[in-house]
C-alpha cells in the first residue's frame, strides 16, 4: 500500500490523511474539505498536539 | 529525409544517442553515442546480397510484427542513409564470426565485425528536440480484445497493411484468413479522452486519420461496408469537414457511441460490437470482419531522459511544455531550445511541419544575429560573499549557476541562461545573490511601506508576476471586489520570496502574510516553485517554534485565469486577519 501522513489545512483547519512519501517529489497539495492550498503535513511528533 | 541526408551543411548522426547536453545558449557541448552499425555506411549500396545469406528471420519492428526481416538489414525502404545494419543482438548466437555468412557475401567488404561504439561530442548554438511520440498500447482495455482477437488490430497496424510497400503490398486483407474484409469497423478515442484509462487528453490526428482510411478504403474497394464508432468528429483544420462530409458521401456510416464490449465468433471469426447509438438512443449488434481501434497518442518512453538532459519541463499529460502557452508555443522554457513536432503536443503533419519551420527560423534568428538580449532581471553573484555552499546551484531550474564542488571557487551565474526567477537569492544564507531590479532592498522597502500605517490592518500578499498577480489583474478587469486591506508585492517568481521577507513582515505587525505563486504545472521558471513550498514547509515550522500561529502565514496557487479565485482568496485573509489579536502581533514582534 501506498505511504500515507497526516495533513491540516492552516485555512479552514480541515485533517486529512493523503499518500506521501518522502521520495516523492515535491507535489501540489490542496485540502479536500476547502480547496485551499495552505496544507501542512503533521510530522510524526507533533502529532499529539 | 533524402534531402537532409543529401545537404553539405547538414550532419544526420543515426543509430545515436544524446548521452550529455552542457552549456546553454549559443554554447551548447552535446555527446552523442554512435552505435555500432556493423557496416560501414558509406560504401554499402544496399545490394541486398548479405540479406539473402542471413539465416535469421526476426518480426519487422517497421510493419509492427506483420513481416519478417533477417539480422542485417534496411530498417525501412526510405531509411538514410539507405545503408544496412546489423543488430548483433539477433545475430547468430551473438557471434557473428561463427556465422559470417554476411560478410563472405559482401562483394564490397562492408561488414566489419568488429566496430565499436563512439563517443562524439559537438558545439551547437540552439537545439530543436523533435523526438515525436508513441502510440498508445490499447491491450490493457480487455474490452476491445486487441491480441485476444486476431482480426482486431490498430489504426497503426492498418497503416502498415494498407501501403504498397508494406506486409501485403497494400491489399487489405484480415488477419485470420487472408482474406479482403467485407464489414469493417473503426473505434475512436482509443486510449484517448478518458480519464479512467488511457489518457484524459484528446489525441488530435485519430479523427481525421479514420476519415482518410476509410476514403482509402472506399476508393479501392467502394464494396466494403465500414462503420465509425465515435463520441464527436473532431474536424477543425482546413479542409477537414470537406473530406468528412466525402467520406459520409461515399457511403461511411457514423455512429456515435463506443463499443462497451466486442465478442469473437469462434468459427468465423467475425467480431461482435454491442454499442448504443446515442442518436437513435438504442443498443444495437453489430458483426463485422475487422475491427481497427483508432489509439490515441503518448509521449515518448525517451521523453524523461530528453526533459532532465535539457532541464525542459512537461505538462500534466507528459508532453513537454513551451515556455509560453500563446506567445512561445515553439520555445522551450531553457532558452535555445525549440520544439518541432508531437514532443511538445499531438499534431498532425501540417501542423508538425508548421511547427518544425518555426523552431528553424527561430534558431536561424539567434544564430545570424550571434548574440542575444536578455531582461536585465539576472542574478548577480558577490565573489566576496560567497561561502561556495552550492545551494543556487542545487535550486536553479535551469543550471545557471556554474559551481565546483571540489575546487570550492564562488559560484558564477551564467547570465546567458538565467531566467531571473530569484530562487537562488532566496535560498542564499549568506546575502551573496543579487536580483538585478528585484534586490533584497527593493522589496524589503515595499514591505516597509505596505505596514508603515496600521500594519495590524494589512495583509501581505506576494503574488509572481505570471500567475497569481496577473490573477488579480483578472480580478480587477473583471470588477470582482475584494477587501481593501490586501498589500501586494509583486515578484517575478514566487521562488524568489526569501525567508526574511515573510519574517519582517512579520516583525512589523503584519497579522497576515500570503506567498501566492502559479499551479505546479504552470510554472514558468520550470519547477522554481517547489523551493517555494519547501520554504514555506520551513517557515510553518520556524514560526511554530517561536510560539507564532503558522496560520498566519498562507499559501496559495492561483493562475492567470483565476480571477474568481484570486477574490475569493483575499477574502479569506481578511477572514482570517479579523481572527489575529493585537497581543498575537505584538508577542511575534518580540519573539522574531
Ligand atoms: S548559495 Fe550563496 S554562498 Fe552558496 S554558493 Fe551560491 S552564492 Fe555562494
Ligand atoms: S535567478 Fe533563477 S534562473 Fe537565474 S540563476 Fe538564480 S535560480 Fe537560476
Ligand atoms: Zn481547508
Amino acid at each position: 500500500m501506498a505511504e500515507e501522513a497526516d495533513f491540516k489545512c492552516l485555512r479552514c483547519g480541515h485533517r486529512f490523511k493523503a499518500p506521501y512519501s518522502p521520495k516523492d517529489e515535491p507535489q501540489e497539495r490542496a485540502c479536500p474539505q476547502c480547496g485551499s492550498n495552505s496544507v501542512r503535513r503533521i510530522k510524526e511528533k507533533a502529532k499529539g498536539k | 529525409m533524402t534531402d537532409v541526408g543529401r545537404h553539405p551543411r547538414i550532419e544526420l548522426l543515426t543509430l545515436s544517442e544524446v548521452v550529455d547536453v552542457q552549456g546553454y545558449i549559443g554554447n551548447f557541448r552535446i555527446k552523442v553515442l554512435r552505435k555500432a552499425r556493423y557496416v560501414d555506411e558509406k560504401e554499402c549500396t544496399a545490394c541486398s546480397d548479405c540479406l539473402e545469406v542471413c539465416p535469421v528471420t526476426k518480426p519487422n519492428e517497421f510493419d509492427l510484427g506483420l513481416s519478417t526481416r533477417k539480422a542485417i538489414y534496411q530498417p525501412f525502404p526510405q531509411a538514410v542513409p539507405s545503408a544496412f545494419v546489423l543488430n548483433l543482438e539477433d545475430c547468430l548466437g551473438n557471434n557473428p564470426i561463427a556465422c559470417g555468412k554476411c560478410a563472405e557475401a559482401c562483394d564490397l567488404k562492408c561488414i566489419d565485425y568488429d566496430m565499436q561504439d563512439k563517443e562524439v561530442e559537438f558545439r551547437v548554438g540552439t537545439v530543436i528536440v523533435a523526438t515525436g511520440m508513441d502510440v498508445y498500447d490499447p491491450t490493457e482495455l480487455d474490452e476491445f480484445g486487441y491480441t485476444r482477437f486476431e482480426n482486431v488490430i490498430t489504426s497503426l497496424e492498418f497503416e502498415r497493411l494498407i501501403n504498397s510497400g508494406g506486409p501485403t503490398e497494400g491489399h487489405l486483407i484480415r488477419p485470420t484468413d487472408w482474406q479482403l474484409p467485407k464489414r469493417v469497423a473503426f473505434i475512436q478515442c482509443i486510449g484517448s479522452r478518458s480519464e479512467k484509462r488511457g489518457n484524459p487528453y484528446c489525441s488530435n490526428i485519430c479523427c481525421m486519420n479514420t476519415v482518410k482510411d476509410s476514403l482509402l478504403i472506399k476508393d479501392h474497394w467502394p464494396e466494403v461496408e465500414i462503420k465509425v464508432f465515435y463520441m464527436d468528429i473532431r474536424a477543425f483544420g482546413k479542409g477537414f469537414e470537406d473530406l468528412y462530409k466525402r467520406s459520409k458521401a461515399a457511403g461511411v456510416m457514423y455512429i456515435r457511441g463506443i463499443p462497451g464490449d466486442i465478442r469473437e465468433d469462434p468459427e468465423a471469426k467475425n467480431l461482435i460490437l454491442l454499442s448504443e447509438d446515442r442518436n437513435e438512443g438504442k443498443v444495437v449488434e453489430h458483426e463485422v470482419d475487422m475491427v481497427i481501434l483508432s489509439v490515441g497518442l503518448v509521449p515518448n518512453s525517451d521523453s524523461p531522459i530528453i526533459r532532465q538532459l535539457l532541464t525542459l519541463s512537461q505538462t500534466s499529460d507528459g508532453f513537454f511544455m513551451e515556455a509560453h502557452p500563446k506567445l512561445l508555443p515553439v520555445d522551450a522554457p531553457t532558452k535555445g531550445v525549440f520544439f518541432a513536432g508531437c514532443a511538445e503536443a499531438p499534431k498532425d503533419i501540417k501542423d508538425s511541419v508548421t511547427q518544425a519551420s518555426a523552431a528553424a527560423s527561430r534558431a536561424n534568428i539567434l544564430m545570424s544575429a550571434g548574440k542575444i538580449t536578455i531582461e536585465a532581471i539576472t542574478s548577480h553573484i558577490d565573489e566576496e560573499l560567497c561561502k561556495a555552499c552550492g545551494i543556487c546551484a542545487r535550486v536553479c531550474p535551469y543550471h545557471a549557476i556554474e559551481f565546483d564542488k571540489e575546487k570550492k571557487l564562488p559560484a558564477r551565474v551564467i547570465e546567458a541562461s538565467c531566467h531571473g526567477c530569484g530562487a537562488c537569492a532566496a535560498e542564499c544564507t549568506f546575502g551573496a545573490i543579487t536580483m538585478r531590479h528585484f534586490t533584497d532592498q527593493q522589496i524589503i522597502s515595499q514591505i516597509e511601506s505596505a505596514l508603515g500605517e496600521n500594519p495590524q490592518d494589512k495583509v501581505v500578499v506576494f503574488a509572481c508576476n505570471w500567475c497569481s498577480y496577473a490573477g488579480g489583474d483578472f480580478a480587477g478587469i473583471s470588477r470582482l471586489q475584494y477587501p481593501p486591506s490586501v498589500r501586494i508585492i509583486r515578484t517575478m517568481c514566487s521562488g524568489r520570496v526569501d525567508e526574511k521577507f515573510v519574517l519582517h513582515a512579520f516583525k512589523l505587525g503584519a497579522p497576515i502574510v500570503l506567498v501566492s505563486g502559479c499551479h505546479f504545472a504552470d510554472c514558468h521558471y520550470i519547477s522554481a516553485n517547489r523551493w517555494t513550498q519547501k520554504r514555506v514547509e520551513k517557515l510553518w515550522d520556524k514560526l511554530e517554534k517561536k510560539g507564532v500561529r503558522p496560520e498566519r502565514l498562507q499559501l496559495e496557487w492561483i493562475s492567470a485565469a483565476e480571477g474568481l479565485k484570486f477574490a475569493k482568496v483575499m477574502k479569506e485573509m481578511e477572514e482570517l486577519r479579523k481572527g489575529v489579536t493585537m497581543e498575537e502581533i505584538e508577542y511575534t514582534q518580540k519573539e522574531l
